[in-house]
């Protein structure tokens, strides 16, 4: 498969996203705000009932579920867009595999839009007093293998978005489905409550599962609670989720292909 | 053998149609698009294709680029099968929807072009080459570096234009690229069209509801009415068919009272104004103006065709669309 189509989408995504220069800005704020809210929290909850986790662990976790937040959320509206009004009709009729053109265009919107919000919020955390801010990886070790996680991370998230597209092409509104699907993510994926603090039967059930695999593995190898020496099993399930989801998305999208209908004369 | 050979061409789609009282399951409904379409079309022809909304052109059109697969009947396009060969066939083909887009919104055009050289895998020389032609007989020079939300709809529209025409497509479709747009555009668009059509021996297909674009355009073309094919020929055999009414517009000097007139001609007083309609089959040009002139003085006279929307509106009637 030749690939420049696909990485000049990419590009072009990516620079869209880089245009949103206040929505970043907008975006931001509200995350910190939102990491400071949770912070206090969990200084509060621990004040008056120590956890067996350390608590510098759940605020670290909180500011790095903060930090990428965009990751994880579905807000391609211009994709979603395109599929309601029937604009898709352009994309339809060039020479490329939908599936991959749609994937590397919401992995663009992904990466930048939460490179953009993650690195100065990031910067920001690890300013605060200690308790309050990002602790330092566990190890060099430990942050190389976050790294790789939350890169496989990223291509399993985003899997998992184009097949929500995939759906959105059948419902032709994407409204429900992203609703759906961003409240499991958000909860399933630790951005509610951080996953460590799940009962310890519940954790080994939710690991398993494909939420756990975009941004919590990263963040387990980022602050130790899983140690580096298993970095390859924690790999492994993402790699896998992230096949299978992948499998699944060009399945629908070939499927839809047979019976699409367009909308709009 | 034709570059394209359409033959017995179905599409049904499934509709839901709204539950009845009392029912909890909506009921489906098939709605056929296309009964049985067959036609042909040789390279460089350029071909309109009209018919009332609903009529199953863009139905054809999007068959025809690939993106539907019909239910029956076979479409052969230069040797290729678009819905089975899609990739290799639409890197053929370009195709401009009137009411859709295909340049982004947000960013310069100019991105949107340079993405559209890496989707069809341009040579950069031969890209930039075609670029350059179509910047200068579409007039894109000072818009190059604009994004696409900030340009007018006329304006939109030749960038439009252009991002479909820079693979150097051998067969295009237009499926109504003047809507909307003022007079001056929408010549100007004309102009563009006939000259690729005449340069490059583009074969065109132009789906429209604007008469005036397939005049200028097209010398043959097809009506489609409920998803089947009424008519494939020439414009003014189809018009002439239907084109039975002159009309002449008189005003007198003073009140005028009109003498009797010969039989199927039919007066309407508008103020001063009259306006006669009449058969010229039937009622003789020369017999009805001595007898306008007798009348009285007149002031003014004007003879003109029943407008080419008229015609086309009576066509649909009589074939009952």
């Amino acid at each position: 498969m030749k690939t420049g189509a696909y990485r000049a989408v990419f590009g072009m995504r990516a620079k869209m996203e880089l245009q949103y220069r206040g929505a970043v800005l907008g975006g931001v704020v509200c995350q910190v705000f939102f990491g400071l809210i949770l912070v206090s929290l969990y200084r509060a909850l621990y004040r008056s009932r120590p956890q067996a986790l350390p608590q510098e662990t759940v605020v670290s976790y909180v500011w790095l579920q903060q930090a990428f937040f965009r990751m994880l959320l579905s807000s391609d509206n211009d994709l979603a867009d395109k599929i309601r009004t029937g604009d898709i009709a352009y994309d339809l009729c060039r020479p490329v595999d939908m599936y991959w053109f749609y994937y590397a265009r919401i992995m663009a919107q992904k990466l930048v839009g939460s490179l953009l919000r993650g690195v100065p919020m990031l910067a920001f955390a690890l300013l605060l007093p200690k308790g309050w801010g990002l602790m330092p990886p566990a190890s060099p070790a430990a942050l190389l293998c976050a790294a790789a996680s939350l890169a496989m991370g990223l291509m399993c998230v985003s899997a998992m978005e184009n097949i929500t597209m995939g759906i959105t092409m059948r419902t032709l509104d994407p409204r429900g489905i992203q609703a759906l699907l961003n409240l499991l993510m958000t909860l399933m994926a630790g951005n509610v409550l951080p996953l460590t603090l799940f009962p310890d039967a519940w954790q080994r059930v939710l690991f398993l599962l494909p939420w756990t695999q975009m941004l919590d593995a990263p963040i387990r190898l980022y602050t130790g609670v899983r140690e580096t020496a298993a970095a390859a099993g924690v790999l492994g399930v993402q790699i896998l989720w992230t096949a299978v989801l992948m499998l699944l998305g060009t399945e629908l999208w070939k499927r839809n292909r047979k019976k699409l209908v367009l909308q709009g004369g | 053998m034709s570059y394209i050979e359409v033959r017995n061409l179905t599409k049904t789609f499934t509709v839901r149609k709204k539950k009845e009282k009392g029912r909890f399951f909506r009921e489906k409904a098939s709605v056929r698009a296309l009964k049985d379409v067959s036609f042909d079309v040789e390279k460089g022809e350029l071909v309109g294709y009209i018919g009332p909304n609903g009529a199953g052109k863009s139905t054809t059109v999007k068959i025809l680029s690939g993106i539907l697969t019909p239910d029956g009947g076979s479409v052969n396009v230069g040797g290729l099968v678009p819905w089975r060969d899609r990739k290799e066939h639409v890197r053929r083909v370009g195709v401009v929807f009137g009411q859709r887009t295909q340049l982004w919104w947000d960013v310069p055009i100019m991105d949107s072009f340079t993405l559209l050289k890496e989707i069809y895998r341009l040579r950069e020389t031969d890209w930039k080459t075609r670029l350059d032609e179509l910047v200068l007989r579409l007039d894109l020079e000072k818009l190059l570096s604009v994004p696409l939300r900030q340009m007018s709809l006329g304006q939109r529209m030749r960038a439009e234009v252009c991002g479909s025409l820079l693979h150097r497509p051998e067969l295009l479709f237009l499926d109504e690229p003047t809507i909307g747009l003022d007079a001056v555009s929408k010549l100007a668009l004309r102009d563009f069209l006939k000259e690729e059509n005449r340069l490059n021996k583009t074969t065109v297909l132009l789906t429209t509801h604007d008469m005036e674009d397939v005049a200028a355009l097209c010398s043959r073309v097809m009506v489609l009415g409920h998803g089947s094919k009424l008519f494939d020929g020439d414009l003014d055999e189809l018009l002439s068919r239907y084109d039975t009414v002159r009309i002449i517009t008189v005003r007198y000097d003073g009140d005028v009272s009109l003498p009797p007139l010969p039989e199927g001609c039919e007066v309407r007083r508008e103020g001063d104004t009259l306006r006669v309609l009449y058969d010229p089959a039937r009622v003789r040009t020369a017999e009805l103006l001595a007898l306008l002139q007798d009348a009285g003085a007149i002031r003014e006279l004007t003879a003109r065709m029943q407008d080419t929307d008229r015609l086309i509106a009576k066509m649909y009637q009589e074939m009952e669309l």
